[in-house]
């Protein structure tokens, strides 16, 4: 046994099967010495099946480390083999972390994907607008503006709940729908937007001041090359300037961010679906964490680092086509 | 015959944490047609915001911009920007950048790139516009197989060419030519040189060359104009210029400039050039020139000179 944790989880399952043996029936005729050797063995049992027992890292030996429980976790992540969670159940009652994720993960994809897209879009567009009028009272408003968002979404959460749940009573206070759940599909979808509104309000204030300041910063940054400069001797009106030779030339940044950003979204929000109990993966690792429950966050985790290398694969790709300074494979330069 | 180019009293100011940088202040002048006129001076004596001001390329922190522009007798600074863009920008005036190595967008093919005037002001199919760029590409000496090509496949001097190309390919009448030749090797200067050369002789057209390279621009130019810190001090026929510089400061620049059948001590000029914010009162050159006297502390006028020159001087009036 290891660290501190591994106590409150040894004293978890003390617990919690002594209760399991006091309350069976089958068990009252034993004695108290029977009873406590039974719960002895019991115990000794679970922490062997948890594999507790063993350490948790060690490295004196290599057989000590190939055999502590930090190299188990590493190989059951890298094979993908999230096994079984230590105490959180899926709504159909599984203990499987694939399913457990499986099923929370559609939501947060659903409300993290749509809040992530609003605010990327809208403060790429408002960027380029402001970074046209460099010195307008707009632009030095935004600029001024941008430490609002180091207030987290949750922040602007709570004080949305407080004004149009608490006070107004317009929205839910949180949750996915309505209970009950109404029959009819749209009704459904209707009141899981409802239930959408606050979360994505949090979400696209505490993202678009610092979004909005990012990009504008960025575009400013680029408006200022030489070739930019050329095209308006040129007279090539000012969309299609926009477009060709500043959206263009920095598609590769744009798509990264823009990629990056949504995988992290799909991996939900923690504090913010706990604020608006939102059942998607954040409110999930919330749990596990409060639960010990170390299957679960490396199911998450490895997930996420999966996702993250896969995109950043995919992006290496992308970055060959969109633009033409990078060649893949040793192909002659021309 | 009228001037295809008259210029009165331009003035372009930038805003800086510092003051206000004068580098355009009242400069007027006149540009026949199918003339070249070169446009010498320091480094940071106003040449490129010149340029600048006469295409409307104005940087974000413009403080004042005003004068009077006539092309072709048409007011120019009467229009909106819009009508800027669509009447004049590369319809009539065309431009050759500084630094034109960043000229061109890294990622769209340089063929395609020279074409787009042709597509915006022209409305032209994009077939018949490829055909004119594979001209222009035979006129300033590019192969005509690059307008494939994406920019960084080009050496240096290839895409000077490229981007004289794309100033020539809409047929304008004055072309600007800001330093085309500054950061290529000797050869290759000469080379374009010669190509500007031809090409103005074949079409017609009227060059302002902006350069700091005073041996080479003698090549083109007709006329010929020193600017000094932010104004000219002189504006004459080049012949006359070259011959015998009539300004302090210009006899100063050409005795700076090596030739190879004369033999001659090189000079150069002591001090730095004025700082354009809150530039000297009086005479701009007077802290740094060898003739100055009591008069030079009030501003010098325009004086014209017996061959027509005109020259912003107190030794003249």
């Amino acid at each position: 046994m290891g660290g501190y944790v591994d106590n409150i989880k040894k004293a978890q399952i003390t617990e919690q099967i002594s209760v399991q043996v006091y309350q069976n029936p089958a068990y009252q005729s034993y004695t108290t010495e029977e009873l406590r050797k039974l719960i002895e063995q019991k115990v000794a049992l679970e922490i062997k099946r948890l594999g507790l027992d063993k350490p948790f890292i060690r490295f004196d030996s290599l057989y000590g480390f190939f055999h502590s429980r930090a190299f188990m976790y590493l190989i059951n992540a890298l094979t993908l083999s999230l096994g079984r969670s230590e105490h959180i159940y899926s709504s159909s009652g599984s203990k499987q972390v694939w399913l457990i994720i499986k099923e929370r993960l559609p939501y947060s994809v659903l409300l993290f994907t749509t809040a992530s897209l609003l605010v990327f879009f809208a403060s790429l567009y408002v960027a380029l607008i402001l970074s046209r009028r460099y010195g307008s009272i707009w632009d030095r408003l935004s600029v001024a503006l941008a430490p609002l968002s180091t207030a987290p979404s949750w922040f602007y959460g709570i004080i949305l709940i407080l004004i149009f749940a608490a006070i107004l009573r317009l929205l839910p206070f949180g949750g996915l729908v309505d209970i009950p759940p109404p029959e009819n599909r749209i009704m459904y979808a209707l009141s899981v937007l409802k239930h959408m509104v606050l979360p994505l309000l949090g979400w696209f204030i505490s993202g678009i001041f610092v979004g909005v300041y990012s990009w504008r910063t960025f575009f400013l940054i680029y408006s200022s090359e030489d070739y930019v400069e050329m095209a308006r001797a040129k007279g090539v009106p000012g969309r299609l300037l926009e477009r060709r030779y500043i959206l263009r030339p920095t598609l590769p940044t744009i798509i990264t961010s823009f990629a990056l950003m949504l995988i992290a979204a799909w991996m939900g929000a923690i504090i913010t679906e706990s604020v608006f109990n939102w059942p998607g993966l954040g409110s999930l690792y919330m749990a596990a964490i409060s639960q010990f429950d170390t299957p679960i966050i490396v199911g998450l985790t490895v997930i996420y680092a999966y996702l993250l290398g896969v995109t950043v694969f995919i992006l290496d790709i992308v970055y060959a086509i969109v633009d033409p300074r990078i060649k893949v494979g040793g192909g002659t330069a021309a | 015959m009228e001037p295809l180019l008259k210029v009165e009293g331009l003035k372009l100011y930038f805003r800086t944490t510092k003051g206000i940088v004068q580098a355009v202040d009242g400069v007027g002048f006149e540009l026949m047609p199918r003339t070249a006129m070169v446009v010498v001076g320091e480094s940071g004596c106003g040449k490129t915001s010149l340029a600048r001001a006469i295409l409307r390329l104005l940087p974000k922190n413009v403080h004042t911009y005003s004068g009077k522009i006539y092309l072709d007798g048409q007011d120019v600074m009467q229009l909106n920007d819009e009508q800027f863009r669509r009447q004049i920008r590369w319809q009539k005036i065309s431009y050759v950048a500084q630094a034109a190595m960043n000229a061109l967008n890294p990622v769209i093919k340089v063929g395609f790139q020279v074409a787009e005037p042709l597509l915006i002001h022209k409305r032209m199919k994009r077939e018949e516009a490829m055909r004119r760029v594979v001209e222009a590409f035979q006129i300033v000496g590019v192969p005509t197989d690059f307008v494939d090509r994406y920019p960084f496949e080009l050496s240096g001097g290839m895409r000077q060419r490229v981007v004289i190309a794309m100033a020539l390919v809409t047929n304008p009448q004055l072309v600007i030519l800001d330093e085309p030749t500054s950061a290529l090797d000797v050869l290759t200067q000469a080379n374009i040189m010669n190509s500007l050369k031809g090409i103005k002789q074949e079409f017609d057209l009227t060059y302002i060359l902006i350069t700091h390279d005073i041996s080479t621009s003698s090549e083109l130019a007709l006329e010929a104009m020193v600017m000094y810190a932010g104004q000219i001090v002189e504006l004459g026929k080049a012949g006359h210029f070259y011959l015998e510089p009539l300004h302090p400061y210009s006899q100063k620049l050409m005795s700076s400039v090596p030739t190879l059948r004369e033999d001659k001590e090189l000079d150069f000029i002591p001090g730095q050039p004025p700082s354009l914010i809150n530039p000297p009162k009086g005479c701009r050159f007077a802290p740094r020139c060898p003739k100055r006297f009591s008069a030079c502390d009030q501003e010098p006028p325009m004086v014209e000179y017996k061959d027509g020159r005109k020259i912003k001087c107190h030794l003249y009036a």
